[in-house]
């Protein structure tokens, strides 16, 4: 077939698109991910039995603000990124206040309590099994945002696959949170960040041959 | 382009075909003129660009946008290629004596793979490429209705989009 033909093919057949087509399939996909993740979530380990207490206090939603902080970053991130030729741009910086924030306060907490009462705030009861749980909750998540990616064109392909697993981890983070009763800020900026760290880090190594176009 | 993304297809058109131009001289720099597969990678590279129009952003310079997605389909290519392509000196004549690309002279055969392709598909992009039907002509032929041939041949394109790379690969 000649490129003029295919030119010619093309052109027949030309469905207008908006400018923020990026933008609303991958928040859409961000929530089918929650969707997911939530499932999950309560097939397998539930909500916490306090829930609706725990949400009129703070560290529900210290926890639940940094999760999505991490999120948002995510999100804005991969929208960028979904497009050829594009750099990061400002989501690394919502992800790094998100940190910074969470560790201050981890910081902060620690430093006000007595050292004997340190291992217990860092460690929790779940240290052990917080980071691979949020992994878990997060892979149908990930999936589901890597099925938003490829109807676009993202070029760097490791990057993009870290931020769509960060943004798969933030997800279900948060999810995560309805059931985890942790409620120190050391705890949420040590384990939870590992575990979506692990996504991100998952997501880096998959993008390659999950996001070629 | 900006009008292409508005659904003007004639402009789409103008677009498509004027980056044809620009982005044979961008492949040929880079793999040598008449490389046998010059003509390929433009074709992959202005489906790329139809297909995944949504990825660009009207807020930004759309050159740039068109050469990242060329970028891209380069180094997919050396990648699949094995680097760039070296050849012994013994065979350097070769090299001299390579096939006039004259355009469209493409490696691949990209009639067989239409034939890969359902019939009703197969037939409208026949038909519209090959005897020069408009849409609405073809729509009368095979009895569908207009914005069902449309439909028709962008699956096509899909489809053959996916094809191309699954044979790469």
């Amino acid at each position: 077939m000649k490129t003029d033909e295919l030119i010619a093919l093309m052109s027949t057949d030309v469905a207008p698109v908006s400018a923020g087509a990026v933008g609303r399939r991958m928040a859409s996909a961000s929530l089918a991910a929650a969707g997911l993740a939530l499932m999950v979530l309560m097939v397998w380990l539930g909500l916490r039995h306090d829930l609706m207490g725990a949400m009129h206090t703070g560290p529900f939603w210290m926890k639940a603000g940094y999760t999505i902080g991490l999120t948002v970053g995510g999100l804005m991130l991969v929208e960028r990124l979904a497009r050829p030729g594009t750099a990061p741009g400002s989501g690394l910086w919502v992800l790094a206040a998100a940190f910074m924030g969470v560790t201050t306060l981890g910081a902060i907490n620690l430093a006000l309590s007595a050292p004997r009462q340190w291992a217990a705030a860092w460690l929790g009861d779940s240290w052990t099994v917080c980071p691979f749980r949020i992994l878990i909750i997060s892979a149908p998540a990930f999936a589901a945002i890597i099925w938003g990616l490829k109807r676009f064109a993202p070029t760097r392909l490791a990057l993009t696959g870290a931020a769509a697993g960060l943004l798969a981890g933030g997800i279900g983070a948060t999810i995560y949170g309805l059931h985890c009763n942790e409620s120190t800020a050391a705890f949420v900026a040590t384990w939870y960040t590992l575990g979506i760290a692990a996504c991100a880090g998952i997501g880096a190594l998959l993008g390659p041959r999950l996001l070629r176009w | 382009m900006l009008r292409g993304l508005a659904g003007d297809g004639a402009a789409h058109g103008e677009m498509l075909s004027s980056m044809s131009r620009y982005l044979r001289g961008y492949f040929s720099r880079r793999l040598g003129a008449g490389a046998a597969d010059l003509e390929d990678l433009v074709q992959d590279t202005l489906l790329a660009i139809h297909l995944k129009r949504e990825a660009y952003d009207p807020a930004q310079p759309f050159t740039p946008w068109a050469y990242a997605v060329a970028r891209y389909k380069l180094i997919d290519h050396f990648r699949r290629t094995g680097a760039r392509p070296t050849s012994p000196l013994e065979d350097a004549g070769e090299l001299f004596a390579v096939e006039t690309a004259e355009e469209g002279a493409v490696r691949r055969d990209l009639s067989k793979l239409l034939g890969t392709l359902p019939e009703r598909q197969r037939q409208v992009m026949i038909d519209v490429k090959l005897t020069g039907h408009t849409v609405e002509e073809a729509a009368q032929r095979s009895g569908m209705s207009i914005s069902a041939v449309k439909v028709s041949i962008h699956r096509g394109l899909k489809a053959l989009a996916k094809r191309v790379s699954d044979e790469d690969r």
